[in-house]
């Protein structure tokens, strides 16, 4: 028995590597028609994984980006009053200025609530909002539905959204937020994962490449003090970065010659740091 | 179903609610569950709502469904353990000595890694439990080596955090990093001290006030008025003075830094000040309280509304705070006890708190701790601390 339907079945997509565990959780969140909250450290795929869900199941992807000064209303709709506001002095626009509805723009869960297709709703870092925020939020996308109080109409969600919710802090999000998602914890991947994600993104990476820049990758990670450690996106980026250099020499990295460190460290404190210390590794 | 799974999880601490486990029956009615990775993958996403619990719920997983029994401690595991204590032997070398029944001198010539096989040797020795006594390793003793024991921020070893063998998954722990008691980082700390930032108007007028716009508009009778507002800046004023002298504070460096770190990256107006152990009458701007000193009497020169932070933690002997000469430099002659400087200013600023590295639960043993405590609303350098501590900086009095 098959209720999800093949239609509805995530598989993972062409830019992301996805692990059994997740995908078998994206599949009964799907099916629960719950959210989907996940967490973990920046670079793991959060994001990501939203866009290949969207990829895969070909829905599209509405992203609303969390701000800290942003309030539920942004979220679901705005009433444009300075554009009416304009007409009503200028009449020079086609719109109905005693048709307030004309004015109403829908936020971004507004436009996954209206949208003739079902959506994936990305839900980017919640825990930048405050807690009423949060919690108001999920009554939203717990009913389905919210009010537009300007025109006295209630908006029902056509069909029901797929939402990911991603938050970064480990700060905790309040209990009744959780209790209306599913959780997943996203941990950094391990060097047989980070091969696979290479490879979707580099098919022709020669394995010796892969090998010294993973191994060279992994032991960065490991150094004392880093305040940001590089993350999958910083280690794509720093291949790259490899292969487009003509003068690049595989076995200096295979000696611990680390050459654009700034690819994978961005602040200065931590590219001062790793190469003290990877000065040290070398003798 | 797995009723007893699900009590289970509750009796070991995760708070799992009796709404997210119909939602697993759901699940499980769906068809959506067709084996036991299934099972554990979904029980997981759907009842356990923290990366923190995960440790937890592997055990527990691994206990209920395979029968797992209660592991000896691992070599490597011990390894690990023993690592961390290490620091905290350092600390306190006589304890160390007494719990290894070794004498101070000879311990001295131990290096550390001859303590840790020392004290896994020692270990591996003894056969039976051992639950409170003094001298070993074990459960609820006094000794520092062990879980529970009373010494200050004594670590663990097994107790809760023992592993169990079963379900492979399960068994791979690998969200022992995401435990409970896991240290501050610097984005929790961000989070936290965010939330003192105090945002006044400041600079010139180039934002638009739609509300203030409209009404203005309407008292003008349609003709259009647009009001600006000037752009919310952050103008606190915060002194932080944290205490980098002596080991008794070497264990938390890189707590404070980073805690240091974020402070200077989200206060415009920020001053850092580095002392020893506690206030007398000087400060220093420089870390190695050497070159630019401070007179803790000019502080009265500042803005009152300034929040001070001060990181510390309190210990020291008690001459040290009381005494007009109790500070710990030679031919420095005081006028007034660290006590007193601490009152004044408590008295002078007050927004005024002290963040303690060491875990509050051992708080009480230290007799200046417990003194400053009275001076300063003191909390614990812990998430729940910091919040704690932002929210009384940003009390209006």
């Amino acid at each position: 028995m098959n209720p999800v339907g093949e239609t509805c079945r995530f598989q993972g997509a062409s830019q992301y590597v996805l692990d059994d565990e997740l995908a078998k959780i994206v599949n009964v969140s799907i099916a629960l028609e719950m959210p989907l909250l996940l967490k973990g450290e920046p670079g793991t795929g959060k994001t990501m994984l939203a866009h290949a869900i969207a990829d895969s199941l070909a829905m599209p992807l509405i992203v609303l980006n969390v701000k800290s000064s942003m309030k539920l209303l942004d979220a679901l709709y705005q009433y444009d009053t300075l554009t009416r506001l304009n007409d009503s002095r200028f009449g020079d626009s086609r719109r109905e200025v005693s048709n307030i509805e004309e004015y109403i723009r829908m936020g971004k869960i507004g436009q996954a609530f209206v949208s003739d297709c079902r959506t994936v709703l990305l839900i980017d870092e919640i825990d930048k909002a405050d807690t009423d925020f949060q919690d108001d939020m999920l009554d939203v996308l717990d009913q389905m539905q919210f009010d537009i109080m300007e025109i006295d109409k209630t908006i029902t969600a056509r069909n029901r959204p797929v939402i990911i919710i991603t938050s970064n802090a480990k700060k905790d999000l309040s209990d009744p937020f959780l209790g209306r998602c599913n959780f997943h914890h996203i941990a950094f991947p391990d060097p047989e994962m980070m091969r696979l994600i290479l490879n979707v993104h580099f098919p022709d990476l020669s394995g010796d490449l892969a090998k010294a820049c993973l191994n060279a990758f992994y032991r960065l990670r490991e150094f004392r003090g880093i305040e940001k450690k590089p993350a999958t996106r910083e280690l794509i980026n720093w291949v790259r970065a490899l292969r487009a250099d003509p003068d690049f020499d595989l076995k200096a990295v295979e000696k611990g010659e680390l050459p654009y460190l700034g690819v994978l460290f961005k602040k200065s404190v931590d590219m001062n740091l790793a190469l003290q210390q990877a000065g040290k590794a070398r003798k | 179903m797995f009723a007893g799974f699900f009590y289970m999880l509750r009796e070991k601490g995760i708070p799992v609610t009796p709404t997210s486990f119909l939602r697993l029956q759901k699940a499980l009615t769906l068809g959506l569950i067709g084996s036991v990775d299934d099972f554990y993958t979904a029980a997981r996403a759907i009842l356990v709502k923290s990366e923190r619990y995960f440790d937890t719920y592997d055990q527990v997983f691994a206990h209920h469904f395979k029968g797992a029994t209660l592991e000896d401690i691992t070599d490597v595991e011990l390894t690990d353990i023993a690592k961390a204590l290490l620091e905290e032997w350092l600390k306190s070398p006589k304890e160390l000595a007494e719990a290894l029944g070794l004498d101070e001198k000879e311990l001295a010539q131990y290096t550390p890694e001859e303590l840790i096989r020392y004290f896994l040797d020692r270990l591996k020795e003894q056969k039976e439990a051992h639950h409170g006594g003094s001298r070993w390793i074990g459960t609820g003793g006094t000794s520092p080596v062990g879980h529970s024991g009373h010494h200050p921020g004594g670590m663990r070893v097994g107790g809760a955090s023992r592993s169990k063998s079963a379900v492979k998954v399960a068994m791979e722990r690998r969200y022992r990093d995401y435990s409970q008691e896991g240290p501050l980082t610097e984005l929790q700390m961000g989070e936290a001290l965010k939330r003192l930032r105090q945002m006044i108007p400041h600079g010139p007028r180039d934002v638009v006030n739609v509300e203030k716009t409209i009404t203005e508009t309407m008292r003008n009778g349609g003709e259009i008025s647009i009001a600006f507002d000037r752009r919310l800046n952050d103008r606190l004023k915060v002194i932080l003075l944290i205490d980098n002298g002596g080991w008794s504070m070497d264990p938390y460096i890189e707590i404070v830094q980073t805690l240091f770190n974020y402070a200077r990256s989200q206060f415009k107006d920020l001053k850092i000040y580095y002392f020893h152990n506690t206030v007398y009458s000087r400060v220093w701007l420089d870390p190695q309280r050497h070159l630019r000193p401070e007179a803790v009497e000019e502080f009265i020169r500042r803005d009152p509304d300034t929040r001070i932070i001060i990181v510390g933690d309190a210990a020291m002997a008690p001459n040290e705070l009381m005494w007009a000469s109790g500070s710990l430099y030679v031919g420095e002659t005081e006028n007034l006890s660290s006590e007193e400087r601490l009152k004044f200013l408590a008295r002078t600023f007050r927004h005024a708190v002290w963040l303690n590295p060491q875990s509050e639960a051992s708080w009480h043993y230290t007799w200046t701790i417990a003194t400053i405590g009275k001076i300063f609303p003191m909390f614990e350098l812990t998430l729940d601390g910091l919040d704690k501590a932002v929210q009384r900086l940003m009390i209006r009095h």
